[in-house]
């Protein structure tokens, strides 16, 4: 007996361990991916399989988006400039729109998180930029450049160099910078992400549906894509 | 010497604990994205994190599981699972020396979940030092 029991311990604990991390992966997600709250505040019951990204409340319009209204794919991120998940998704998304062209429609929306001192002054930059037209310039910049500023004690000088970079004029990019416009485009896209349920960044929806958090690296992106295109109708 | 087994064993569980919170929180995505409420880890989430595919902390925690496992046949007197522990937990402690030098100087910043794995890993290191070479006789 003596010579088996210690492998009956060891089994005790591979089966407590395997057991405690089935079950504690199983119950998170429930309630991280937004399956129900797509569909809230108006609670009507729809099948909870689908939740349907319309019944969110309108962002900021017009949107920010990169691709053909109509694409067969429409996927919607919800960002933080200062989130470094959300910088290292940025690639990744440009990987995709060069490889799926128009079958694509990006969609950008503010969601800066309170816990990131600068994002809520990166956001504002990019809208400002925004009002020019260069709002795609600046969201590169800004998130291709995270290391550089995040971690700095006065982004501003940084920001209006970036903004200078991205070709808007300077002058007026500051001014827009404290104006209504901005805070309220913001402000409209962190409330259509609330009402989304949308709890972090990078926070994605494909065609109304959440795109849980691990499919977002690129080769997984990319057969999820694929996927969709198959259910639309289309092929690659 | 038997002690000392028993000793690696307890801690080495210690270990699969952390590491097994550190993979769930990978796999959840609960730290590695960022939240609203727990903010993000800039060590979870980054590349370094995943090795082939694997969160690095599963990894951590079957290398954990496996200290154990070993540890405890040793300490019923299985001696060859004994002599195992010394390289398993060396190359254990030489990868962690090596997470804290990219938390420190690549990304700089540091997990506290990881640091407390590499505080195990460690004490465990000395663990069998002290079995190996001081306590020495014939009894490992």
């Amino acid at each position: 007996m003596k010579r088996i029991l210690p492998f009956i311990i060891i089994l005790v604990v591979l089966g407590a361990a395997l057991g405690s991390a089935w079950y504690l992966t199983r119950t998170i997600p429930a309630s991280q991916t937004p399956a129900q709250p797509a569909q809230a505040p108006s609670s009507q019951t729809t099948p909870a399989q689908q939740p349907v990204v319309n019944k969110g409340v309108p962002g900021a319009e017009p949107a920010h988006t990169l691709g053909p209204a109509n694409a067969p794919i429409q996927l919607e991120e919800f960002g933080d400039f200062q989130c470094p998940p959300c910088g290292m998704f940025h690639p990744i998304l440009e990987q995709m729109h060069e490889e799926f062209g128009d079958r694509l429609r990006i969609t950008f929306r503010e969601y800066p998180l309170p816990t990131h001192q600068h994002a809520l002054a990166a956001a504002s930059a990019a809208e400002a930029a925004g009002i020019q037209g260069k709002f795609w310039e600046m969201h590169d910049l800004l998130y291709e450049h995270q290391d550089e500023w995040k971690e700095q004690f006065d982004v501003r000088p940084i920001f209006e160099r970036y903004a200078k970079q991205a070709g808007v004029d300077v002058e007026r990019y500051k001014r827009d910078l404290g104006g209504d416009l901005v805070a309220q485009r913001i402000f409209q896209d962190g409330r259509r992400g609330h009402s989304l349920g949308v709890q972090g960044t990078p926070t994605v929806f494909m065609n109304g549906r959440e795109v849980p958090f691990e499919n977002l690296q690129a080769d997984k992106l990319r057969l999820v894509i694929q996927k969709e295109l198959q259910a639309a109708g289309s092929s690659k | 010497m038997k002690k000392l087994y028993i000793a690696a064993a307890l801690l080495s569980l210690l270990g699969l604990a952390d590491a097994l919170y550190l993979t769930i929180e990978h796999v959840t995505g609960q730290s590695v994205k960022c939240t609203i409420t727990s903010g993000c880890s800039e060590v979870l989430s980054s590349p370094y994190a995943v090795v082939a595919g694997f969160p690095l902390a599963a990894i951590g925690a079957a290398a954990y599981f496996t200290v154990f496992s070993l540890a405890t046949l040793a300490a019923f007197g299985y001696r060859a699972a004994g002599t195992l522990l010394t390289p398993l937990i060396s190359a254990m402690f030489f990868v962690s020396l090596w997470l804290i030098y990219l938390q420190a100087f690549v990304i700089r910043e540091f997990c506290q979940y990881c640091l407390l794995s590499a505080a195990i890993t460690t004490t465990l290191l000395v663990i069998i030092v002290v079995g190996r070479f001081v306590l020495k006789p014939a009894s490992v």
